[in-house]
């Protein structure tokens, strides 16, 4: 029994209480953590594009609100629940969405990502403890938990299985590029798609997961690196992250995206990656992928419910499909060996960073993302 | 030395759905890169029948069709080093030219060199045909083989070499459907020990899937088919678990199969045909690893849909031509494998018949009632 337990602790928190409202920074009490938590202190936090989807959709269930967003974070522990001996108080971690518990045969199993231990469901509170949060506002009320993670807040309590420890040399805000957004780009060129050296890859939407995407290609030598967006500024950005080629479909007159693809890699590109998230251009990029090894991989998050429809002769002839969270990395296991090769020197991670506010500012920080003027908006707890 | 055309028998193929005729035909000599091959026996393959059936194609009949066989090799073309008369071969639809960048790259097998195109009716290089009916019109070819024929001429980028050891009805199946089934489960899937795999419809392919994923070590093999029958059928070739469509009440395949399986089969293999198939073959597959492979040709052409957000949950779904063997280089592969007893194939072969009476192979398929009818030339 501790002499000292840890107790409640008061911070702030930007509240989100209905769709598309700016988020409110109010008191809320973040409850001790529990078996298998961990409380964190943030240090840092962005805004990724799956955050603003669900603060923004329409038609959620009133039980979904008040929640406090927020998935790509670095923190520090400032204490640990019962029995936990993976991490301590003072380590930094990187909080992820993702669970890898480690003991279930999907952690187990080289070919998978997808921890069956904790799986990866919408949840609105603590995963090994249904339904319960550890947040509640100045009146006492449950504030909901997102993604496993809840990032907009001083404080927060995390499950250990998705915690992931942050190298000593790295610079947090660098840390916490690769909790989320970069590590499912660079994930997909790394691992999902296995890029070799000299092939060719197109990608389908320049965010941050399409940039880090392209610099995953570049790092693996891909030969060529078409980038695909409808905002021509992303050309020049795009070359940063070793992009070679660049298409914006309202530029190609009467040529459809797929046959302007097709004429520049010789009949289809070896790997397309998808990430924006739209069935349509999941199509495209399955058509783009070239006949006989071609290789289609989806990491954006359909929000319409639209299906992807495929052609059955297009697929007999040697294509695959395939989707993954997180670029397929498993969160323990494969985000430090990233946050090596950035200490290393080998992947470009600071040109991600476009802007920085403190905590009072989140809401500049959404709008940034949503006009899409920024890249990576580090959001400074302490500031 | 002059090579002359050949006149011989053919079961041609002059209206869609309709029983073949056996008419004589004029078979020319080989150009170059052809060998005139003497058949001698073929099998029905389910494709075969897609074709045989299918309306409004314009300029299809008369065709000689038949894709799955071995024969000998009688003549070569000017120029064809790579088989001489006398060889045992298999023809096979799917070309492998051994020059172009498919063949070269390990993971392909669509040689691209001379890419396949079901809707061609000709010779692959110059497009013409090598069949002469009795009033002198052209009959076409089909899938680069037409083997429904005493004789057929074939590019020697579709020729397999085959020892003459080989038992031939056995050799027959591997030209198609058995590689197939067999080869997914092998390039395609790459199934690995311990594995849980759903095959979806137990036609001749899906009964080889179930062999191929035994050979390769999977521990469940759940077959999924609407005939009962199958069930014991398919426990010869590796089948351990069966589910029948029919007799699942309001729950879907998938949800059976997830059941099945803690979660979804490692790899599913859709042998049918049916996009609405392939979707619950997607989606009986396990998260984080699961692949989906693709093998029946939907005649229809109906798109596959499938739920992004299943895809996004760590699924794979790819479609193959052959199971994404090279026919070259792989089909030996599996030969030996079929003489060191290492996989069973005689049980494919359900019925014997002469060519005379091909029509009942047909029929025999049709109903469900074979697997592999093998149609010798000779009786």
């Amino acid at each position: 029994m501790e002499i000292n337990p840890p107790q409640s602790i008061k911070c702030k928190a930007a509240v989100c209480r209905a769709a598309g409202e700016p988020l409110q920074i109010e008191e809320v009490v973040v409850a001790p953590p529990k078996r298998h938590e961990a409380r964190l202190k943030i240090i840092c936090t962005s805004v990724c594009q799956s955050d603003v989807t669900l603060w923004r959709m329409q038609g959620l269930p009133a039980g979904f609100f008040p929640v406090i967003l927020g998935h790509e974070a670095v923190g520090v522990v400032e204490s640990v629940g019962e029995g936990v001996e993976e991490v301590s108080a003072g380590d930094v971690v990187a909080p992820v969405f993702l669970a890898e518990c480690g003991d279930c045969a999907d952690c187990s199993s080289k070919k998978s990502n997808v921890c069956s231990g904790i799986p990866f469901r919408p949840r609105q509170g603590m995963p090994r403890d249904e339904g319960a949060t550890r947040f509640t506002d100045a009146a006492g009320a449950a504030v909901n938990h997102f993604l496993n993670v809840s990032s907009f807040a001083e404080y927060t309590v995390v499950d250990v299985a998705h915690l992931v420890k942050v190298h000593p040399a790295m610079p947090p805000e660098k840390a916490s590029l690769l909790s989320c957004g970069i590590s499912t780009g660079m994930g997909a060129a790394l691992k999902a798609a296995d890029v070799e050296a000299g092939s060719t890859v197109a990608i389908f939407g320049l965010g941050t997961v399409g940039l880090a995407a392209a610099e995953g290609a570049r790092i693996r030598g891909a030969s060529k690196i078409i980038g695909v967006d409808l905002n021509p500024d992303k050309f020049e950005i795009g070359k940063k992250f070793g992009m070679t080629d660049f298409i914006n479909p309202k530029e190609i007159g009467d040529k459809s995206v797929i046959q302007v693809i097709k004429e520049m890699t010789g009949g289809g590109a070896d790997y397309c990656i998808e990430c924006i998230g739209l069935a349509s251009l999941m199509s495209d990029a399955f058509l783009s992928c070239r006949p006989g090894w071609g290789k289609t991989i989806i990491l954006g998050v359909e929000k319409h419910g639209s299906a992807f429809s495929i052609n059955p002769t297009e697929i007999l002839q040697g294509r695959s499909i395939k989707g993954c969270l997180m670029g397929g990395l498993k969160p323990k296991t494969d985000i430090p060996l990233l946050m090596q090769r950035y200490i290393n020197k080998e992947i470009n991670l600071d040109d991600f960073i476009t802007h920085e506010v403190g905590f009072s500012d989140i809401d500049k920080a959404f709008e940034l993302l949503i006009e899409g003027k920024s890249l990576r908006c580090i959001i400074w707890m302490d500031k | 030395m002059e090579m002359k055309p050949i006149r011989c028998k053919a079961a041609v193929c002059r209206a869609a759905g309709e029983p073949l005729q056996l008419e004589e035909v004029v078979v020319a000599p080989p150009k170059a890169h052809e060998a005139r091959v003497k058949i001698i026996c073929s099998t029905l393959c389910h494709s075969d029948l897609t074709f045989w059936r299918m309306q409004g194609v314009p300029g299809l009949f008369p065709i000689i069709l038949g894709h799955e066989a071995i024969g000998v090799v009688e003549s070569v073309g000017e120029g064809v080093t790579e088989v001489a008369a006398g060889d045992v071969v298999l023809p096979v639809c799917l070309a492998q030219c051994g020059d172009c960048p498919d063949c070269n790259f390990q993971r392909s097998n669509m040689c691209s060199g001379l890419p396949l195109r079901p809707l061609q009716t000709a010779m692959p290089r110059d497009g013409t045909t090598r069949f002469t009916d009795a009033a002198g019109e052209a009959v076409h070819h089909f899938l680069n083989v037409s083997s429904f024929s005493e004789y057929t001429v074939v590019d020697v980028a579709h020729l397999v070499k085959v020892d003459q050891a080989v038992p031939p009805q056995i050799a027959c199946v591997l030209s198609c459907g058995i590689t197939t089934g067999i080869g997914a489960t092998w390039r395609a899937a790459e199934v690995h020990k311990g594995s849980s795999v759903a095959v979806f419809g137990l036609g001749a392919v899906g009964l080889a899937v179930a062999e191929g994923a035994r050979f390769r070590g999977a521990t469940k093999i759940i077959g999924v088919d609407l005939n009962p029958l199958k069930f014991e059928i398919g426990k010869k070739f590796g089948v351990t678990d069966f589910v029948n469509p029919n007799e699942i009440g309001d729950r879907s395949i998938s949800e059976v199969i997830k059941e099945m399986t803690g979660g979804g089969a490692d790899y599913c293999f859709e042998c049918v045909g049916s996009s609405a198939l392939v979707t619950q073959a997607f989606l009986s597959s396990r998260r984080g690893c699961g692949k989906t492979v693709i093998l029946g040709l939907d005649g229809k052409g109906t798109p596959i849909t499938i739920d992004p957000n299943e895809l996004l949950a760590g699924r794979t779904i790819l479609g193959t031509c052959i199971g994404g063997v090279k026919p070259k280089s792989d089909i030996p592969v599996l030969i030996d494998h079929y003489m060191n007893k290492e996989i069973h194939l005689d049980e494919f072969i359900t019925h014997e018949i002469g060519f005379s009476e091909i029509n009942k192979a047909f029929d025999l398929l049709i109903q469900g009632k074979s697997i592999r009818c093998t149609i010798w030339m000779d009786k």
